[in-house]
């Protein structure tokens, strides 16, 4: 019985797999903010280069992943994938845990696996800065890796309160080269104005897009990098779940539970979407994706299904996706990756419709899991990922109770090398539950988008 | 054996019910305004909580004290205070505590609220330790256990055999009854008592949080909460008492008091001050109505402390759904659990194990709901 599930460097997929076709009918266009018409690629060329519109529009199933950045990514990938022997003894299941560990990359999560593509393509077009936003930090140093390897320069605006509880990120950022600037700031219209009205704000991710799309459509050399949401971000993670498919093909399994923290979504997306093509294609039909937020940002399980701006400021395009509001600031919480208004459009369809289902947990139930995943398997998580850890050893422990054997998977996106004093808080007992009052909210909304002719 | 002296402040937690801020010498006005005496309940349920331990009682005589006794069935009780009228009042309870302390008494249980802590302060000084049983209208000191069952599990722990009492110091609070009475929130320490507790049952010390952050919070609070109510114009909305509640009117612009159960529908001021006639008088007829109120002071209580206006007969028409708990993050981090105490012990119960508190802009907490009913199940 293996531990580790490995595959050969020359098995590591040439293609990433493009869900968007075997939807069973396409996605509602995004919108553009100002006419409120369906966007057509020319209007993302200010910010965004033409490879990496295409592929957020593409109807071709598979797409092939550039020599150049197969190459970047042999540096860590294949990832491993390990079969959890002593958490499954500890909790005493008859399930089958497994889990696809991307805290092997440099930067330590799931994020350069887009960060790199990315990079590339705009390199490629001639682009000669890179600016994005990042929350807990694990995105800004993915990218700030990425682009240092392709010769970009790279300016991150990070989330306030993160750029506080993180130091350590700020300096792999810095390693590699990236200038880094806490969110909002005065650089720009956006955070200035979020600053005038709240100077003591603790940021979001929200204002810190804004921030980074303002800097791209105001500089011609430069573009924006989003790390996740959009489509093409998730089309880039989709090498998790398809290395996981060809890593439990060889030990006879394939998943009855496949699990992913949520936050914009693209590290969900790269484990699930492979499989979730399968159960819309109808050869694995019973397959139980699950998407797993926090209690006190829970976009999937509380938000509306419907058109929203993908920042504060509303100069991204509409969306439409579970939301709950533009100007949502979700709590200070320590998974601060998760910390995110909207979801991936697909994703938001795949959980409307039934295909997937969310669930969410707070803070003290997360860690707690985090705990006991550390104790047993040695891998201490990020905050983000301890929510689909939670998930997974509640679907274990469901098993202990049915006699089930289930195969369940789940993304261990990112270490918590640097959130240790997230680990800190929860010793001290000073970790907050925070929720989200849904019926007060609900009535105190009247500020979702009018959106212009829809 | 365990010598306790016992007393109780027959007219304590009187004034609340009927809007009166503190029944220290206002007895006859809420007597003319129909309160009755909520005490002596308060009392019965810890002494019946007490029975077959090894306890001597000292007791002063019938209301303040012997009558509940033998109620529950308690023979081991000796009276020593026989008060002269029937309108007891501060002179007795002092009278009383001399004779405890005469008889060495190991240690004093009352019944009623701040005024009683201060009365029985003045003559023991920390020579005895204290614990009170929560009756009064105001609970700032640290000398009560959270509910009347709580004070009991106190004792218990004490009075086994083999067993032992924890003892810390206590702040013997009162407030100054004027200033509470026109709006302002003032306390004062009048000294230190010493009194057994059990982590986690004894409250603290109300604070009276001021800082930036605070008053940053309550504004965040009252911006949404503001939002709610321009959201739901038709619901008519119950401000309970405290800072917290007054940021909310502040923020719609209507003048609210302090201390008081306030009104207001459609952004306006429909009545101030109500005590519990007026609120079921208010409430009548199917008004749809929502209770804001907040958790007052470190001890982590909602509803039961200083809001005898909201008695169980209008918090069930209200409705548990209906509560909308409040309170500042800063305040939340010093209350680890919260206490419900309603007077209806199955209203209580129908809130579970958590409450979700707002406590900001678009945001609420998870909080554990402390479980003090009955002995041996406390957290
Ligand atoms: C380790 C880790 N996991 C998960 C996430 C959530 O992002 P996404 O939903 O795009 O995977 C983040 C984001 O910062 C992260 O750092």
């Amino acid at each position: 019985m293996h531990t580790k599930i490995p595959l050969d460097e020359d098995q590591m997929p040439k293609s990433w797999y493009n869900i968007l076709p075997d939807l069973p009918s396409p996605l509602d266009p995004p919108l553009h903010p100002g006419t409120g018409k369906p966007l057509v690629p020319d209007d993302l060329t200010p910010i965004f280069p033409m490879e990496l519109i295409l592929q957020e529009m593409s109807s071709k199933r598979t797409i092939d992943i550039p020599a150049e950045v197969q190459d970047v990514l042999r540096l860590w990938r294949p990832s491993p994938l390990y079969r959890a022997h002593r958490l499954e003894k500890h909790l005493k299941t008859p399930a089958h845990i497994y889990y696809k560990y991307e805290g092997v990359s440099p930067p330590g999560s799931h994020k350069p696996n887009t960060a790199v593509p990315q990079a590339y393509y705009n390199m490629k077009a001639g682009i000669e800065r890179i600016a994005t936003e990042t929350g807990a930090g694990q995105w800004g140093s993915a990218l700030a890796f990425a682009t240092q390897i392709f010769g970009l320069e790279c300016t991150i605006y990070m989330v306030r309160s993160s750029y506080a509880q993180k130091p350590y990120r700020k300096s792999m950022m810095q390693v590699w080269g990236a200038e880094c600037i806490p969110s909002p700031s005065t650089r720009t219209k956006a955070g200035s104005a979020v600053l005038q009205k709240d100077p003591e704000t603790t940021g979001s991710l929200g204002i810190a897009i804004s921030e980074a799309v303002e800097d791209a459509a105001t500089h011609g050399n430069t573009n924006y990098s989003l790390g996740s949401v959009l489509n093409h971000v998730c089309l880039h993670q989709t090498v998790i779940g398809l290395e996981c498919r060809e890593q439990l093909a060889s030990v006879d399994e394939y998943p009855d539970v496949v699990i992913g923290c949520v936050g914009g979504g693209s590290n969900f997306a790269g484990i699930s979407f492979p499989f979730a093509g399968e159960k819309l294609k109808g050869t694995h039909k019973e397959t139980e994706i699950i998407a797993v937020e926090p209690a006190s940002c829970p976009t999937l399980t509380k938000g509306l299904f419907t058109y929203d701006y993908g920042d504060v400021a509303g100069l991204t395009p509409l969306l439409k996706m579970f939301t709950l509001g533009h100007d949502f600031v979700p709590p200070s919480i320590h998974a601060g990756g998760l910390r995110y208004h909207g979801d991936n459009p697909t994703i938001s369809r795949l959980v409307y419709d039934g295909v997937m289902k969310a669930v969410s947990y707070h803070q003290s139930e997360v860690f707690d899991a985090a705990q006991t995943f550390a104790r047993t398997e040695g891998i201490i998580v990020a905050p983000e990922t301890s929510h689909a850890v939670r998930a997974a050893i509640d679907e274990a422990l469901k098993c202990r109770k049915s006699g089930e054997k289930k195969t369940i998977l789940f993304n261990c996106s990112g270490h918590g090398n640097f959130d240790m004093s997230a680990y800190d808080a929860f010793y001290a007992k000073q970790l907050v539950d925070y929720e989200y009052p849904e019926q007060l909210i609900r009535e105190s909304l009247s500020r979702l988008p009018k959106i212009p002719g829809a | 054996m365990c010598t306790l002296g016992f007393l109780i402040n027959p007219v304590a937690g009187m004034g609340g019910a009927v809007g009166l801020k503190g029944t220290d010498g206002m007895v006859e006005a809420a007597l003319s305004r129909g309160a009755v005496p909520r005490a002596p309940g308060r009392a019965k349920e810890t002494i019946s909580l007490l029975k077959g331990l090894d306890i001597h009682f000292l007791t002063c005589s019938g209301v303040m004290g012997e009558d509940i006794l033998s109620e529950e069935g308690i023979s081991g009780y000796e009276v020593v205070y026989h008060p002269e009228t029937v309108q007891t009042g501060a002179p007795d309870t002092m009278a009383a505590c001399r004779a405890f302390l005469e008889r060495k008494a190991d240690l004093i249980l009352f019944c009623g609220g701040d005024g009683t802590a201060r009365d029985i302060y003045s003559v023991i000084g920390d020579s005895l330790p204290m614990l009170g049983i929560p009756a009064g209208v105001k609970m700032y000191s640290a000398v009560f256990a959270i509910t009347p069952g709580a004070a009991a599990g106190i004792l218990r722990d004490g009075c086994t055999p083999g067993g032992k009492f924890l003892f810390r110091d206590a702040e013997v609070m009162d407030v100054d009854e004027e200033a509470y009475r026109e709006g302002s929130l003032r306390t004062r320490l009048f000294g230190i008592a010493k009194s057994p507790y059990r982590p986690g049952l004894v409250q603290g010390t109300k604070q009276v949080f001021e800082d930036h952050d605070e008053e940053r919070a309550k504004k965040d609070i009252a911006r949404f909460i503001k939002e709610v109510m321009e959201g739901t114009p038709d619901i008519l909305y119950i401000l309970g008492p405290g800072s917290t509640t007054a940021a909310i009117a502040d923020e719609i612009g209507i003048r609210k008091t302090l201390l008081g159960f306030d009104a207001a529908k459609g952004g306006t001021l429909v009545a101030t001050d109500l005590n519990e006639e007026g609120l079921l008088s208010l409430l009548g007829g199917g008004t749809r109505a929502r209770l804001v109120i907040s958790i007052i002071g470190a001890q982590g209580s909602v509803l039961g402390r200083g809001t005898q206006q909201v008695s169980p007969a209008v918090l069930r028409i209200i409705g548990r759904e209906n509560i909308i708990v409040v309170a500042t993050p800063h305040k939340l981090a010093e209350t680890p659990l919260v206490f419900l105490d309603s007077g209806d012990r199955e209203l209580d119960e129908s809130f579970g194990d958590y409450i979700s508190v707002v406590s900001g802009y678009r945001v609420a907490q998870r909080k554990r709901i402390g479980k003090t009913a009955g002995v041996g199940e406390f957290p």
